[in-house]
């Protein structure tokens, strides 16, 4: 069984690694066979080359976007839950935050950029406060909606057994909602790192949205290509991690 | 009216209603009319007066009465919507009924929330929680005791062979048959060890096959544990194979019609279900049944 899991997962990471290859020679065939202009579109080849020169600002932005990101995700995340929680044991507040809470979060997040730069100014704190604001929304509204998944019925075999209410939680609430909050908390990976990357367009001192900005204003798209790769790839193994958290500890689905 | 009146118990227990000519009743005495000499050892675990609940305009009891001794497996079996599991909610303490009931656990007056936490109480569905494994559904109620988790699944190990559980301890509940997901419920029951056990129709999921199993299995044990155990079917089967005692529950509002003793003798063999006793007894209680399903019927249809 457990072979022919790993066995699937090989094939599906061959699959993916062969379906990138194809992208790139196809990429590198048009941008060499049409003679694109760099602003167009780079050849991949050039690009790789650019990442290879730039490797260590490259490396130095890349940490500086995953701190922020990772930082920001973490806080989010704790914040989203810990609201979402208190919300539920508190009914009377629910009907007021839920709704606020909707609203704010069908904004986009990073309309508040500005403010948020203006308060916090423009180093690493502001972007964390971003990523933050951005993630505990995604991760309140989807806790939520997980523990009110709960089957009353369930609820009540645990109060004849004499739970009171924080056991309840403990037992039953949260390891409900886990699947819901987990997928919260995937979707928010690649989200934590755009907010990140938009609040560093806007004014920053280092990261990958701070690279970017400048090799646009210096007119050096391979640059602004490599970063962009960077970027994806933060965001990927990101992404990756938190789905292999996901697939370990919601195995009951 | 028909046949059944003789049987009628109503809200009066004086009123005895347990006279049979088919099934004799020698030994079980409706309560209140106990001699004087047996009153400790029968002195009721719980007992209910009085009891309506009513749920908006729906009045779903009406002066309930139904007492229990010590050691007892008490049936219940009802129409449909009779009410059944509203009054096992106010016997797991889950739901209070209208004032000015009468409820006593062991001769102590209490309310229905007193009971949490007092009586283990198995639902219709098994409501195993699908992250823990078998041994971990077993010993949730032990757990939210306060009981250390290794000690918890020390005794729960000890219990799985009696369960048929055994070499089962670390399956999670989507890897199990109906009937072992029943049986962990069970199991979890069984270890919350209190005095009365509410099991409300436990094998109704299951195939004939598999209840019929469960339900010699569940003698066994139950005979092995000593429990008093309050038992809601729709099946009359079931309910004369396992009680000593049916209760059978009108149509809404919800009273008890009929309480009938089951003066067959234990251990009861799978085949006493043919036997002239038995079938005597469910004739009486398939007409009590009969009626009250019309009732509702009726009401229904109007």
């Amino acid at each position: 069984m457990t072979a022919s899991i790993s066995s699937d997962s090989a094939r599906q990471i061959s699959r993916g690694i062969g379906g990138a290859l194809l992208v790139a020679v196809v990429w590198e065939l048009c941008a060499r066979g049409l003679d694109l202009p760099a602003y167009v579109l780079p050849a991949i080849s050039s690009i790789l080359a650019g990442l290879a020169n730039d490797a260590g600002s490259l490396l130095a932005a890349a940490r500086f976007t995953a701190t922020e990101s990772l930082a920001g995700y973490a806080i989010g995340c704790l914040a989203g839950m810990a609201a979402a929680v208190l919300v539920t044991m508190v009914p009377s507040a629910r009907s007021v935050v839920v709704p606020l809470a909707t609203a704010i979060n069908s904004v986009p997040v990073v309309a508040y950029s500005p403010l948020v730069l203006l308060w916090f100014g423009i180093g690493m704190a502001s972007k964390v406060v971003m990523v933050a604001i951005a993630v505990s929304f995604t991760i309140f509204l989807s806790t939520i909606a997980g523990l009110d998944r709960v089957d009353r019925k369930s609820v009540d075999l645990l109060r004849s057994f004499g739970a009171g209410r924080l056991a309840v939680l403990w037992r039953l609430r949260l390891p409900t909602a886990l699947p819901l909050i987990i997928a919260g908390m995937r979707v928010s990976t690649v989200r934590s790192v755009i907010v990140a990357i938009v609040t560093e367009m806007l004014g920053a001192y280092g990261g990958l949205g701070w690279v970017i900005y400048q090799a646009v204003l210096q007119v050096d798209f391979v640059k602004v290509w490599a970063a962009i790769i960077v970027a994806s790839a933060i965001s990927l193994a990101f992404f990756g991690a938190i789905s292999f958290v996901e697939r370990r500890y919601v195995f009951w689905r | 009216m028909t046949l059944v009146e003789g049987y009628f118990h109503g809200a009066h227990a004086g009123a005895g209603g347990l006279a049979n000519g088919r099934a004799p009743t020698r030994g079980k005495v409706v309560p209140g009319t106990v001699p004087e000499q047996d009153a400790a050892d029968e002195r009721p675990l719980i007992e209910l007066r009085q009891i309506s609940k009513t749920f908006g305009a729906v009045k779903a009891l009406q002066d309930l009465e139904v007492s229990i001794r010590p050691g007892e497996l008490v049936t219940v079996v009802g129409p449909s919507g009779c009410g059944k599991s509203t009054l096992f909610n106010i016997l797991a303490g889950l739901e209070e009924p209208d004032p000015g009931n009468i409820l006593r656990l062991k001769g102590v007056s209490s309310t229905a929330s007193d009971l949490l936490g007092k009586v283990s109480f198995m639902p219709q569905r098994d409501l195993l929680l699908p992250w823990r494994n078998v041994i971990d559904n077993a010993i949730l109620a032990l757990e939210v005791e306060g009981m250390p988790r290794a000690e918890a699944r020390r005794l729960a190990m000890d219990m799985l062979p009696e369960f048929g559980l055994a070499g089962f301890e670390a399956q999670y509940p989507n890897q199990l048959s109906g009937g072992m997901r029943q049986r962990v419920a069970l199991m979890r029951t069984f270890l919350f060890k209190r005095d009365l056990m509410l099991l409300d129709e436990p094998f109704g999921a299951l195939d004939a096959l598999t209840r019929t199993m469960m339900q010699r299995w569940l003698l066994d044990v139950w005979q092995k544990h000593k429990r008093t155990v309050l038992f809601i079917t729709h099946d009359v089967d079931e309910a004369i194979f396992l009680g000593d005692r049916v209760l059978v529950m009108t149509a809404r509002p919800g009273r008890i019609k009929l309480e009938q003793a089951v003066d067959l003798p234990r251990p009861r063999k799978a085949d006493i279900v043919t036997s002239p006793e038995f079938i005597a007894l469910k004739k009486t209680l398939l007409e009590a049944i009969e009626e009250e399903s019309m009732k509702s019927f009726q009401v229904a249809g109007r």
